[in-house]
């Protein structure tokens, strides 16, 4: 099933995640938007990491820290917390 | 080109083979968008066409900006560690390295202020956004100043979802940006604001701001890059 949610961070960045869910579980995700996040690569990563994780608060904020963590990424604008939102909300769309 | 060439900038500056560097420079009616965004969902491709607007990538996140010749377009490239931000914070260099031309839109006249992340406003409306990145052992600042847009235009090629409008408490992109020519109520060039910012980057920084032209490392990349990355439609189009 495919879904998708715009989410407007607290800093007024917007994430968009369009991404493909199977049995609870994300497939694939896309997050695009006009957030700040060095380095800018590491994106993709989050993406792949993203891949077969429960569309779940508790496992997405525990990846998302992961992410965080292992990558050294920086944000403005957005933060950990914002991807998370931002992914949950496809659930309500 | 010019894309590439901000990219390239940083690159040689953070190889130590080019100083601190402030670029100015315009495009003719191009769609800039950030890294991170989606052409498709930010872009009328149809306006483009119509009105014969390019759309290139940029290597920095942020929103999408509309470029023409109405615009002035600045670039600080620095070593990482570099006196004005040596926290190396994102935040940081966009309020710092921000503060030159917001010193140099005041000295015009403009009630210019710093709004974070990464706009530069005048009672509430944009006059200029920034981007930047901390990499290849540089840090990169460059924004977009609209001197005199034609904010019509605009309103066309550019998408803006309505999440991002509904705090504005405004209905099109078109009402909640501004030109320098608007709040000064006169035409304006952007050499004069080119100059206006140089004086801002100068007293704001206790620098000088000495012209000269790119290294030929700087065009080199820049022309690799060129061919290789900013004229490839997989890069400008897809993600």
């Amino acid at each position: 099933m495919e879904r998708s949610a715009d989410y407007k961070a607290a800093g007024g960045k917007l994430v968009r995640i369009r991404l493909r869910e199977e049995a609870g579980q994300i497939r694939s995700v896309k997050i695009t938007g006009d957030f700040f996040l060095i380095p800018e690569e590491s994106i993709g990563k989050l993406e792949k990491m993203l891949e077969d994780t429960p569309l779940r608060e508790q496992e997405l904020r525990l990846l998302v820290d992961r992410f965080y963590r292992a990558t050294q990424a920086q944000g403005a604008g957005v933060t950990s917390e914002d991807f998370v939102k931002a992914i949950l909300a496809t659930r309500e769309e | 080109m010019n894309l590439a060439m901000e990219e390239a900038i940083p690159r040689v500056v953070g190889e130590g083979k080019a100083p601190s560097t402030v670029r100015f420079w315009h495009n003719s009616n191009t769609i800039v968008i950030g890294c991170f965004q989606s052409a498709k969902l930010e872009v009328n491709m149809e306006a483009c066409k119509e009105t014969g607007t390019e759309i290139v990538r940029r290597f920095t996140g942020g929103g999408a900006v509309y470029h023409d010749s109405g615009n002035l377009n600045y670039a600080i490239s620095l070593r990482k560690g570099h006196r004005l931000v040596p926290d190396g914070n994102l935040q940081s260099v966009f309020q710092r390295l921000s503060e030159g031309a917001v010193e140099g839109l005041r000295k015009l006249g403009v009630k210019a202020e710093f709004q974070p992340v990464n706009d530069i406003q005048v009672d509430g409306k944009k006059v200029s956004g920034a981007a930047g990145s901390i990499r290849w052992n540089s840090i990169f600042h460059h924004g977009c100043i609209l001197v005199g847009s034609d904010l019509s235009i605009l309103g066309r090629v550019l998408n803006v979802p309505r999440a991002k409008l509904e705090d504005k408490h405004v209905a099109s992109v078109q009402k909640r940006v501004t030109t320098v020519r608007d709040e000064l109520g006169r035409d304006i060039s952007t050499r004069e604001v080119r100059d206006a910012i140089v004086d801002g980057i100068e007293s704001c920084y206790g620098v000088r701001v000495d012209s000269g032209v790119l290294m030929k490392e700087e065009v080199g990349l820049a022309e690799e890059l060129y061919q290789t990355k900013y004229s490839r439609l997989e890069w400008n189009l897809e993600r």
